[in-house]
């Protein structure tokens, strides 16, 4: 059984880059989207099994994401975790009610993250572990 | 407004006055039509129907006095000018009423008819005025949040940036770091945490500042949050070789709070006392009762710091403000410390002080206010002067199914007790402020006005309320149950008899929490 897949959607590279290595490091395959429109299209070919998502994009924010996400019934069922630098009083509620599974605001405790994406992930195949620190 | 249609309302009782004034604006010449009435509550009545441009009030009326009688008038029409009408006795009265937002007074006797129509011109043309820099005040205001909010939102994303990257050199998943970079990358990593920390307090601030932030009570054991902010801030305290210690009263009662804003005070007051606080000293947070205000906690931290100088006591709690002579190597923060745990303990309903004496140390102290079941309870487990027939706990928890929780389980609790405060009647049913608990798990207790039979039937109301919230079906459980509060005896006066019942429920609340606790 290979590694669970994420789909990272962020606009930007660097932070991309960052999280791909934290998320390779504790044994994920990772995948990239770096607006709205690409998000979606990749989620139809890959099929990922979790997805992170900011919710300042391009081509289609991150509500749209989330919208199009839950209305189609192949994707309604991967689970959402939104990343983003907005902030929480004004993102939070909205973007749980538009089927999120979780909220972090950037900068996210890695660890916490972590934990979260290790207990949103549907269960099987998991084989995320943590490094020793 | 058009000159035209200057529209006057006359509150006067005294015929006379009242035909005077009449006279007067006919002599005047201007285009004005006046209704007249005699007393406050036509007064009250024709605002509601119309709003007039200028109302001419004489503030002595059959059914109210005194500046009583512009209070009333202007929570009717907050927005139209008034002009008092006052007799040579009162105008003292007048005058006061002046600082209260009047726009002028005429003393009645003599009101010629220039003076009349001047004074009418003049009020309409100010409270315009008035309004407008108001209007530009809350623009100014709102602009200024949004910049705020909008620079701390960009600064994040390069902040951000910076933390993952050390944070991924420092956890090694890019290759094996020495003694010395690591030493340095602990020194960035907590630059970068003092950098998200400041653009916090400044979004924090402008929140405050707007009235945007909420304030969520719950019934809270002050002593354990302080312990919390003891423990989170004891690193910090070591690094600089200062003492944290906490002295607490033995029997603290619950308060009434939002356990993640006093949080933030707490740690506020604590990071100050360290800051200021030279090695080998030490801070203190202290929680006791007072018994000449019996209604509050006092909370309080001392250090044996450097002091406040006394120019800079009038200005410790303003925004921005920094002590220019507190001379310290360590970084300043942005100013905003004080200022926000100020504006959070007042929407608490408490104060917030400080005594100091420079070179001694000071003590910043704050008051929350007690969590008084009865006092919630009264108005609705009583009924004209008597306690109700039954009254039951009904109790409801919910638990996560895993753990982890899933989901954010913070709100759907926090959603729950929403929909189960709209499950429940005003004012005879009372959800309690629920209790922060450490653990996932959350219990929401409602004492209801009803009998067992009865209660029943709101129990399957609110858990079908419950079970459609997606969040909780997929993610917890849900249990409800119920228990009758034996009844005191009714021959005792009714406070005592209400004080009985919280000490009931409150003895079945700890009850129903403690089994709770001791099942995990």
């Amino acid at each position: 059984m290979g590694n669970q897949k994420i789909l990272i959607v962020d606009d930007d590279p660097d932070l991309r880059q960052a999280l791909r290595l934290r998320l390779r490091a504790n044994r994920y395959d990772t995948v990239n989207a770096v607006d709205g429109y690409s998000a979606i299209a990749l989620a139809y070919k890959e099929h990922p099994d979790l997805i992170i998502l900011d919710l300042g994009l391009p081509a289609g924010d991150g509500f749209v994401v989330l919208d199009r996400l839950q209305r189609d019934d192949k994707l309604s069922t991967i689970p959402v975790i939104v990343l983003t630098a907005r902030d929480p009083q004004s993102s939070e509620q909205r973007a749980l009610e538009a089927g999120a599974a979780a909220f972090f605001q950037k900068p996210a405790d890695n660890t916490e993250l972590l934990d979260v994406i290790r207990a949103t992930l549907p269960k099987g195949n998991a084989v995320g572990t943590a490094l020793p620190s | 407004m058009n000159e035209q249609s200057t529209h006057i309302l006359l509150i006067e009782d005294n015929p006379g006055d009242a035909d005077l004034v009449r006279l007067r604006l006919v002599e005047s010449k201007s285009a004005v039509d006046v209704s007249c009435v005699d007393c406050l509550s036509d007064g009250l009545a024709s605002l509601a129907q119309q709003q007039p441009s200028v109302i001419l009030l004489d503030l002595n009326l059959p059914d109210s006095q005194g500046a009583e009688t512009f209070r009333k008038v202007r929570d009717k029409a907050p927005d139209v000018p008034v002009v008092i009408l006052s007799g040579q006795d009162d105008e003292g009265l007048a005058m006061k009423a002046l600082h209260q937002g009047v726009q002028d007074y005429l003393v009645k006797g003599s009101i010629t008819s220039g003076a009349l129509n001047r004074a009418v011109r003049y009020a309409i043309e100010r409270q315009a005025l008035l309004r407008s820099l108001e209007m530009s005040r809350k623009q100014q205001l709102e602009f200024k949040n949004q910049f705020l909010s909008h620079v701390s939102h960009e600064l994040r994303t390069p902040l951000t940036c910076i933390h993952q990257f050390v944070t991924i050199l420092l956890d090694g998943l890019a290759g094996e770091v020495s003694a010395e970079q690591r030493d340095h990358l602990q020194t960035i990593l907590k630059s970068v945490n003092q950098l998200g920390a400041m653009v916090r307090d400044l979004l924090e601030a402008s929140r405050v500042e707007s009235g945007k932030v909420r304030i969520e009570p719950r019934c809270v054991a002050i002593g354990d949050l302080i312990r919390l902010a003891v423990a989170m801030m004891q690193a910090t305290a070591r690094e600089k070789q200062v003492g944290l210690e906490v002295g607490l009263d033995n029997r603290i009662p619950f308060v009434q709070a939002d356990p993640d804003r006093i949080l933030e005070v707490l740690i506020n007051l604590i990071d100050n006392g360290v800051k200021f606080t030279p090695p080998g000293g030490a801070v203190t947070v202290q929680a006791c009762l007072v018994p000449t205000d019996p209604d509050f906690v006092y909370i309080s931290v001392t250090d044996t710091g450097c002091g406040i100088t006394p120019e800079a006591r009038p200005l410790i709690f303003e925004r921005l403000y920094q002590d220019p002579n507190a001379v310290d190597n360590n970084r300043k923060g942005l100013g905003l410390g004080l200022f926000i745990a100020k504006e959070l303990v007042g929407l608490h309903g408490g104060r917030i002080w400080f005594a100091s004496e420079p070179g001694d140390g000071s003590t910043f102290s704050f008051t929350l206010p007690l969590y008084s079941l009865a006092k919630l309870l009264f108005p609705v487990i009583t009924r004209q002067g008597c306690l109700r027939d039954a009254i039951v706990l009904l109790k409801v928890d919910l638990r996560p199914r895993s753990k982890p929780a899933r989901g954010n389980w913070k709100d759907t609790c926090q959603h729950c007790l929403e929909i189960l405060q709209r499950c429940v009647y005003l004012d005879k049913d009372l959800v309690l402020p629920p209790m922060a608990t450490p653990g996932p798990e959350q219990t929401f207790l409602v004492v209801a006005s009803t009998n067992m039979d009865r209660v029943q039937i709101m129990m399957t109301r609110i858990r079908e309320q419950l079970e459609k919230i997606p969040d909780l079906k997929a993610n917890g459980e849900l249990a409800l149950s119920a228990a009758a509060v034996t009844l005191p005896d009714p021959a005792d006066p009714l406070e005592k008899q209400v004080q009985d019942i919280a000490h009931r429920v409150t003895e079945m609340a700890r009850f129903a929490l403690g089994v709770k606790q001791n099942s995990k």
